[in-house]
């Protein structure tokens, strides 16, 4: 089993205040793990440092082996583009570029493939996630979900190691949320790394493991197993009662 | 602490940069419109206070030889409207004639202009000194015009040595000679002041005798009636005329060109500062739209919201305008040198002060205004608009969807590429601000480069050649053309050469009335000149007259019309009309040889062979021929000639290249300022994909530097179109026998060099204002709404 990303007594401060308190945390390659814990408790800082998005103050972060702690602009936007994907709440698409030139744009930046073959995968992910209908469209005149879809296919256009999700499905409604979290899965049954926060327990229920922060510290963690639907209302059961004890 | 002072120090914290580049702008153009309105103020000042103690002619008529005075007092007297009248005797000396001893020993034998030795007037036609003084020699003292120090090193106590018709005087320089009438090189006489005795003792004697015969109105506008009835009576009239409005022109026509070009270049960068207080109160309308809701939603009216703005920006304009008010009037005194120097010192005056005053005052209700009309969109945001829907002013951006067909662009050029042809509007005010100042340095410079170039002689009433000799009429004419003819025979560096020879004949005016008309006549007249209607004469029975003659006798290419020259009548056809900003523009040109007229004067106008040193060969002719030959290459004589005007515009030119650097250096810095804050998210995106800070910062640098371009190019082929008609109007409108100049453009600065200059100091200012990029926090600038929020309530918190 490989290891894709360790972190070592990773600290974070910000204005005096310490957010996350020394974390050690191991990922597994082709792992899905879901970050829980309430507000302020640091869940989204730790995804940022270890995504390298942010730097931490003390410890170190280890991704493919390679300590990225003191990586430079250079490298780490090198990492982010070739070997990392994210998905944010809002999708931060450019607004001035279509559904199509948006997912493409990381391909093209990274030059790995040619641009044929990136146009072509981009076609492949837009089907897949279905939105292949709105491709030249402005970004401005689709739906949330569409939105969020788009910005999956941009996360992997690269064929990433890993995602990361920052709330992915925190401004959708029920049943977008469901179609974006199948994607997600699909992803990760491929052997994608997937690592998101999340503070639906809807969501928290179809990683492999979760873990529970609080106050800058990692407290707990539930190992659920690889997800498949018929066992959903099962592992949503267990996923809340796991739940109540951290909060209670 | 008042609320909106409260705002204004919250929003100077805020955006520092761009509220003080606001302030520079407003402070840069008032400085602009003061200095031009205090250049107009104090030249007008200037030269009616000189008027009136200096009293110059409304009439003047050079006469050479003999004149009967009784004659001129019995017409004069009998005349209606004449107020006064007076014959000064002048002793024109050639340059060679006239030494000067001081730091150096110089002759004044290449000066293009006439010079004359004169006395002091009784009454009328008085010569000043700088503090407008009546000036009075004694014995053995000069006053040297101030015009010649523009060429010469002169100083007071040097000693001139007069040498002709073997008779020497020495003098010292007692005082520099103000002269309301004479004072431009466009004019090409000067007078030197001797004492009375002296001037009595060397008066038939040393170099020629001439005569001014000066004439006064009830009103000045009468000088040209009298002038034709005053020909008509046959009276003395061998030799130029020239009428008060002619004079007042020439005097002032450097100072105006100078005042011109400030003029443009103020409302140009007062349209630059508008458009930068549009940019910046709609980023910051759009940045504030939330606090703009709330304040509705409490219920605040749109008058109380738009006054809360409203007096921000009357403080920052009423800032620059204090500001540009003061440094114009401490450096008024770079601007008003040449006014003070040619037209005596005119301390400031209450309208010195004031009417620049109301500049300002207009300025501050444009800009007042300005602003109202922008706030008004405060009108059409609703609470739900601006709390719920998020919904800001800024127009909708334009998504070309294409990208993805690009097959080999680097990626980052063609990000910036579709952004700016796409949504071209986001960089306006880089494309206008380019234009506009690219312009504003590329008119003056091609003016200077105009009036500097060889290639404006023909503007001269002359074809552009290596060396141009002149001989006046005086004695022994007959016998100096022959030395030349000589010379010109035997001298086997010459290519080829034109001779023409002034004649004076009379025509018919547009009143029926006879009028004098001096005629340049060979071979080749009229070759090479700048027409605006026609040719040049190809018959004998063909003359092309100057603009303002074919406008004295309303004549254009086609028409016919009669000379009268040895006692007959004969018509003529004319060929064409040229531009002769020379001999206040009333010349003519003719194949027709006039033989029986008496020649006023010859000129040679030469060429070299290639390899000819030609101030060598100049001044080798000079030395050989002696004194009464005019030899001039003709560069120099362009530089006799305009050098006094090319001065101020380079004066100006200078000022504004600096300026408009400046300027574009500050508009970048403003504009980089707010664009980087409006595309904070946009640019957390780009890095959390994986583009370095570096990729974020060649956008940039490509975006600004593309629009910068197209400005440039725009403002430099616009320039070259408009900047010459705008130029030719002026001339023509000022009746300097210009109406149609055509840029003499040095491409190497126009189109090579300042684009660059702008473009390096834009792509440089660029790349300096993105260092900050790499300092960007992704993760804060991604939850952009969350840092609004916060900044909102910390703002709320300090006020």
């Amino acid at each position: 089993m490989k290891i894709i990303l360790k972190t070592e007594g990773l600290c974070k401060e910000f204005d005096g205040t310490k957010i996350l308190k020394g974390i050690n945390l191991t990922v597994i390659s082709g792992e899905f793990v879901a970050i829980m814990g309430q507000s302020g408790s640091g869940k989204s800082t730790l995804l940022y440092n270890i995504s390298g998005m942010d730097m931490a103050t003390e410890g170190e972060v280890f991704f493919d082996g390679e300590n990225i702690s003191k990586f430079d602009d250079k490298k780490m936007s090198n990492l982010r583009l070739k070997k990392m994907g994210f998905i944010f709440q809002k999708s931060h698409l450019l607004k001035t570029l279509s559904i199509r030139d948006n997912i493409v744009l990381p391909g093209f930046k990274a030059n790995v493939e040619s641009r044929e073959n990136v146009n072509k995968y981009a076609e492949e992910l837009m089907k897949r996630t279905g939105i292949d209908e709105v491709a030249n469209h402005d970004i401005n005149k689709v739906s949330g979900g569409q939105l969020q879809r788009a910005a999956i296919c941009r996360a992997l256009i690269n064929h990433p190691e890993i995602i990361f999700g920052d709330e992915p499905t925190g401004s959708l409604n029920s049943s977008a949320s469901k179609e974006i979290m199948d994607i997600i899965n699909e992803i990760n049954v491929t052997g994608t790394t997937v690592m998101l926060v999340t503070h639906d327990p809807k969501v928290a229920a179809r990683a492999d493991r979760v873990i529970f922060l609080s106050d800058g510290n990692i407290t707990d963690e539930i190992s659920l197993g690889k997800y498949e639907e018929k066992n959903f209302i099962e592992r949503e059961s267990k996923m809340i009662e796991w739940l109540g004890k951290q909060m209670f | 602490m008042n609320m909106s002072l409260k705002m204004i120090k919250n929003d100077f914290k805020r955006n520092p940069s761009g509220n003080i580049a606001l302030i520079l702008f407003m402070t840069l153009a008032v400085t602009l419109v003061v200095a031009a309105t205090i250049v107009v103020v104090q030249l007008t000042t200037s030269m009616t206070g000189m008027y009136e103690i200096a009293k110059p002619p409304h009439l003047l008529q050079m006469h050479k030889g003999d004149i009967d005075q009784k004659a001129i007092d019995k017409f004069s007297s009998s005349y209606d409207g004449v107020t006064a009248w007076q014959t000064s005797p002048m002793i024109n000396v050639y340059g060679d004639d006239i030494k000067i001893y001081g730091k150096d020993l110089f002759s004044l034998s290449d000066s293009r202009l006439d010079i004359s030795l004169v006395k002091q007037n009784k009454d009328y036609d008085l010569l000043l000194d700088s503090d407008r003084n009546v000036i009075k020699l004694n014995k053995g003292e000069i006053g040297i015009p101030v015009t010649l120090l523009n060429s010469y090193n002169i100083n007071i106590g040097d000693t001139v040595e007069l040498t002709s018709k073997g008779i020497t005087k020495k003098f010292k320089v007692k005082t520099f000679v103000h002269d309301a009438q004479m004072n431009s090189p466009l004019v090409y006489s000067t007078r030197i002041l001797v004492s009375d005795e002296d001037f009595e003792e060397l008066f038939g004697i040393v170099g020629e005798s001439e005569y001014l015969i000066e004439t006064y109105f009830t009103d000045s506008s009468m000088a040209s009636k009298f002038q034709t009835d005053y020909e008509n009576a046959g009276l003395p009239q061998d030799g130029p005329s020239v009428t008060y409005n002619m004079i007042f022109l020439l005097s002032a026509f450097a100072d105006i060109i100078m005042a011109m070009i400030i003029i443009l270049v103020s409302i140009l960068l007062i349209i630059v500062a508008l458009m930068s207080i549009k940019y910046t109160l709609m980023a910051t309308l759009e940045e504030e739209i939330s606090e703009i809701g709330t304040m509705k939603a409490i219920g605040m009216t749109y008058k109380d919201i738009r006054n809360m703005y409203l007096k921000k920006y009357k403080i920052m304009t009423a800032v620059g305008i204090v500001i540009g008010y003061a440094v114009a009037l401490m450096l008024s005194g770079l601007f008003t040198s040449h006014v003070n120097n040619t037209f005596g010192k005119q301390p400031f005056s209450v309208l010195t002060i004031s009417i620049p005053i109301l500049a300002c005052i207009f300025v501050y209700f444009i800009s007042n205004y300005y602003c109202k009309k922008i706030l008004k969109k405060l009108k059409k945001v609703t609470v739900v608009d601006a709390l719920v829907v998020g919904k800001g002013f800024d127009k909708k951006i334009r998504v070309r969807d294409g990208l993805y067909k690009s097959s080999r662009f680097p990626v980052n050029l063609l990000l910036s590429v579709r952004e700016v042809f796409h949504n071209f509007n986001g960089f306006i005010i880089i494309f206008i601000s380019m234009f506009i100042v690219s312009a504003i340095m590329i008119v003056p410079m091609n003016l200077l480069n105009t009036l500097k170039s060889k290639e404006f002689i023909p503007y001269m009433g002359i074809s552009v050649a290596d060396i141009l000799i002149d001989i006046d009429s005086g004695e022994n004419l007959e016998k100096r053309y022959e030395s030349i003819d000589n010379l010109i025979k035997s001298d086997r560096d010459i290519k080829g050469y034109e001779e023409l020879k002034t004649v004076r004949v009379e025509t018919v005016n547009s009143d029926n009335q006879w009028m004098n008309l001096s005629v340049g006549s060979g071979d080749n007249a009229g070759k090479g000149l700048m027409y605006i209607d026609g040719e040049k004469p190809l018959k004998e029975n063909e003359i092309a007259v100057s603009k303002l003659n074919a406008d004295e006798m309303d004549k254009k290419a086609g028409d016919s019309t009669v000379l009268r020259f040895n006692g007959i009548e004969k018509k003529f056809v004319i060929s064409g009309v040229y531009q002769d900003v020379t001999s206040g523009g009333m010349t003519a040109k003719s194949r027709n040889s006039f033989s029986g007229v008496t020649a006023e004067k010859y000129q040679f106008i030469i060429n070299l062979n290639n390899g000819v040193d030609v101030e060598k060969k100049a001044s080798l002719w000079s030395n050989d021929l002696g004194t009464g030959y005019d030899i001039q290459p003709m560069e120099e004589l362009i530089d006799q000639t305009l050098g006094v005007v090319s001065k101020q515009v380079q004066v100006a030119t200078t000022a504004v290249t600096i300026i408009g650097i400046l300027m574009i250096a500050f508009i970048v810095i403003l504009f980089m300022k707010l664009r980087l804050t409006k595309d904070s998210s946009q640019i957390a995106a780009l890095k959390a994909i994986g583009f370095r800070t570096s990729d974020v910062r060649k956008q940039y640098l490509y975006k600004v530097s593309i629009v910068s371009v197209i400005g440039i190019f725009t403002g430099t082929i616009i320039s070259n179109i408009i900047g010459e008609k705008i130029i030719s109007l002026v001339f023509s409108i000022m009746g300097l026998g210009i109406s149609r100049l055509t840029f003499i453009i040095n491409p190497w600065i126009a189109f090579i060099i300042l684009p660059l200059i702008l473009l390096i100091v834009t792509a440089s200012v660029t790349w300096i204002s993105t260092r900050n990029i790499i300092k960007y926090n992704i993760i804060s600038l991604i939850n952009e709404w969350r840092c609004i929020f916060e900044n909102y309530f910390k703002d709320r918190r300090t006020m």
